[in-house]
């Protein structure tokens, strides 16, 4: 069989198309599809002539096998040393056996390949900052994900996921409408509380546009409410808008990067229409590395930055406390051991390390560093995609050990993590293993410990 | 008055009492009744599994555990639903209390009927009390525009309708939207307002002299006067005592005395703002042990 009628190498291009594959329920039919799908070597071999940088010819040709990145991985160790496990293994079995082969492979070893792609490498890029020649894993692995997905070989959920981002440009099926709404909704639960609270949407020529991710509109709204409160408090003249509000991209995971650069460009397309002074991101990694790393290059933007000047909800915060913009009441600081997880695609990948101390210098008494840490802690455990794919469940929650061990040996029970997906891979990381540990975003823990000037509260 | 209610059900059988209390009143007052059930919080990222808000498993998240659910809901109230009452059962996904509010708002109800604890529930699962069990009702009772009718008990002075009315009358600011709430209820349903204050002398550690007691009286009374009572204008079914004890414990006695079917109270919605601190408590206490059905007002907008 060619093409199967879910899984095939067409994306998602209509809600039926988005609603058989909900109906599979855990992708059976799916997956069963996909053992009988074609390999088009030609089209394959044609895409990689096409799309192959020499960056990524030249890693695969100079790879020195001397095994340097092996200890860098922590899937690596996790897994009991498994030479499989090793990085330059991982690719050189995978992507360089599908170049050597000029596309030429079979069905089961593009499955084997995503298998590896997905389950493997959560692109956390830290084996590249141990390569003596900068070979890096994860950008290799995410070229390979497009591949695989020009394919069709792409975990279930991430063709879902894309095929939303497809028809909502949105990682969960959210309207305008429905998103305008949900800002109200907020703002009026919180009016009470927070007299003159706003969320103003298509705000136009604003200094900062706020950015978010779907699953906060979809089933958190409090957190748009809480961004709504700090800024408020704050004094920030902001904007959400009505369209192009969502930053993340499941498409990226997916490596779907037509969907990529059409999620991106409706984010940049509210940036050029509101002509804010500067875009603050959500507590979230991957959406940064979408919209700040990534989507520049997807958009085709010549100097690879975004339209305006893009800051991660860890920066915002940052400045805002060091310019007193917000102030913390010294009493209400956190008394307990904390400590911070470093996102990979926020730290490592875009350097912001030092804005999480200086938050913790402002919020905690007793904060505990994970060791290693900033651009070199370690993947939570849950990214790339790892965190929702229902077939690597198992490998996930091996991986997850790696934040265990380096949590327990702060000594502290409480994990403030501003990223979604290290926040999951920490939730769940209590549900397996049970250590007894409490995690938190920002926001919430912020707004606890704010002096709140005496002209924003209510009056009784 | 009651066009629209919103009856938020796990399906479990401590919602069993609120079911009895939601499609009566829907019986009787012709209102269109919203089953709704959550059928479970996401989780796993952007993945279709979520975690059963009744049994704390994971499940898959398909067209064939929507239909069981429903399914399961229906036979439930399976002897309800033949009454007659204009019932639409829907489900969602999400954390409950946010898709309970969602649907209120949507549907813009004028009552939301609930359960009010789920501990002792067999099912309850971890998940179930992490994200539903007392949080759920305490956040959906602290957002909602509408009142809150919570059912504990089964209750044994309800019949089908309200015709003592208890309104626990605090003095708060909250206790305003509360009392219009109770008077216009009344008013409508041609019930007997019975308002009631207690002197609390629980909490002082001494004795408290006769002479401080009968002060403490008078100058309820008279707030009780400028602040409800003169709004009831020509309404003449309205009573008013003031009563001295534990707060929670003399609105539960007074409200057996006057056989009421319903007790209304203010939320005070400042002092759940902390998840982790339990309603106000005298109404977390009426809540309990009252067996009759509690309204918890917090707002205005739907009296
Ligand atoms: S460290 Fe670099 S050169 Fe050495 S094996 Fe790994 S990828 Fe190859
Ligand atoms: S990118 Fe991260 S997960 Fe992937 S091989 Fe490198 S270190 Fe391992
Ligand atoms: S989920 Fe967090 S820690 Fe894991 S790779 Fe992504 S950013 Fe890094």
């Amino acid at each position: 069989m060619p093409e199967g009628t879910i899984c095939n190498k067409r994306p998602v291009a209509s809600r039926e198309d988005l609603d058989a594959l909900l109906a599979d329920s855990n992708g059976k039919k799916y997956y069963a599809e996909m053992e009988e799908l074609d390999v088009d070597a030609e089209k394959l071999w044609a895409t990689i002539q096409k799309t192959m940088k020499s960056r990524t010819k030249t890693w695969l040709d100079i790879c020195a096998h001397c095994g340097l990145c092996a200890d860098s991985c922590f899937l690596y160790s996790v897994n009991g040393r498994d030479p499989k496990q090793v990085p330059s293994y991982k690719i050189q079995s995978t992507l360089g056996e599908i170049v050597k082969k000029k596309g030429n492979v079979t069905n089961e070893f593009m499955r084997m390949c995503m298998d590896t792609a997905w389950s493997k490498c959560t692109c956390c890029n830290r084996c590249g900052s141990f390569c003596p020649y900068g070979i890096d894993m994860g950008v290799m692995f995410g070229y390979l994900r497009g591949l695989l997905h020009s394919q069709g070989f792409v975990p279930w959920e991430l063709k879902i996921g894309s095929g939303m981002h497809r028809l909502f440009r949105a990682q969960m099926d959210v309207t305008v409408e429905e998103f305008v709404d949900t800002c109200e909704w907020m703002v009026d639960e919180a009016l009470e509380e927070w007299p003159c609270l706003e969320i103003p949407v298509d705000k136009e020529d604003a200094d900062i546009v706020y950015m978010i991710n779907a699953r906060e509109a979809k089933h958190y709204p409090e957190d748009i409410v809480e961004a709504a409160i700090l800024f408020h408090v704050a004094g920030e003249n902001w904007t959400m808008p009505s369209e192009g509000w969502e930053m993340t991209s499941l498409s990226m995971f997916a490596g779907d990067w037509e969907a990529c650069k059409m999620q991106v460009d409706t984010v940049y397309g509210a940036m050029e229409r509101l002509r804010p002074k500067r875009m603050v991101a959500t507590e979230c990694g991957h959406a940064y590395r979408a919209t700040v790393i990534e989507g520049p290059y997807w958009a085709g933007r010549p100097d690879g930055k975004p339209p305006v000047e893009c800051l991660h909800y860890v920066e915002w915060v940052a400045e805002a406390l060091e310019t007193g913009k917000l102030k913390i009441d010294p009493t209400k600081k956190i008394k307990e051991p904390v400590t911070l997880q470093d996102s990979c695609n926020y730290v490592r990948n875009a350097g912001l390390r030092d804005c999480g101390r200086i938050i913790m210098k402002h919020i905690a008494e007793d904060f505990r560093e994970m060791a290693p840490n900033k651009e070199h802690n370690y993947c939570c455990g849950g990214g790339g995609g790892f965190n929702g794919i229902g077939r690597y469940r198992k490998q996930r929650n091996v991986a997850l050990k790696m934040k265990r061990e380096q949590i327990l040996a702060t000594g502290a029970k409480f994990v403030i993590a501003p990223c979604h997906n290290c926040w999951d891979a920490i939730r769940d990381l209590e549900e397996e293993f049970e250590i007894g540990i409490r995690w938190s975003f920002l926001k919430p823990l912020l707004i606890k410990m704010l002096v709140v000037p005496e002209h924003l509260l209510p009056q009784e | 008055m009651f066009t629209k209610i919103l009856f938020a059900t796990s399906g479990s059988p401590c919602c069993d009492a609120a079911a009895r209390v939601a499609f009566d009143l829907a019986a009787r007052y012709n209102a269109k009744l919203f089953v709704h059930h959550v059928l479970g919080v996401p989780s796993r990222g952007f993945s279709q599994v979520v975690v059963d808000v009744r049994t704390g498993e994971k499940v898959e998240l398909d067209e064939d555990y929507i239909m069981w659910v429903k399914d399961e809901l229906k036979n439930t109230y399976d002897r309800q639903l033949k009454s007659g009452v204009d019932c639409e059962i829907e489900t969602s996904v999400g954390i409950p209390h946010r898709e309970v509010l969602r649907k209120a708002r949507q549907e813009d109800v004028d009552l939301i009927v609930m359960g009010a604890s789920t501990t002792g529930c067999e099912a309850d699962a971890d998940a179930y009390q992490r994200h539903f069990a007392g949080s759920t009702l305490q956040r959906v009772a602290k957002a909602s525009k509408a009142p809150v009718l919570v059912v504990n008990r089964p209750v044994a002075s309800f019949w089908g309708g309200f015709t003592n009315i208890v309104f626990g009358a605090d003095f708060s600011k909250a206790s305003e939207h509360a009392f219009k709430f109770a008077l216009n209820t009344a008013k409508e349903l041609n019930a007997k307002l019975h308002v009631f204050h207690a002197i609390d002398i629980g909490s002082t550690h001494s004795l408290i002299s006769q002479k401080q007691l009968d002060d403490q009286m008078i100058e309820a009374r008279d707030r009780m006067r400028r602040k409800y009572l003169i709004q009831a204008g020509d309404f003449k079914n309205i009573t008013a005592d003031i009563w001295e004890g534990i707060p929670y414990v003399e609105i539960v006695k007074y409200a057996r005395e006057k056989q009421a079917d319903l007790i209304v109270m203010a939320h005070h919605s400042k002092d759940v703002s902390d998840e982790d601190s339990a309603f106000g408590h005298t109404l977390e206490q009426v809540l309990l042990r009252a067996t009759c059905p509690v309204a918890s007002v917090n707002r205005a907008d739907k009296i």
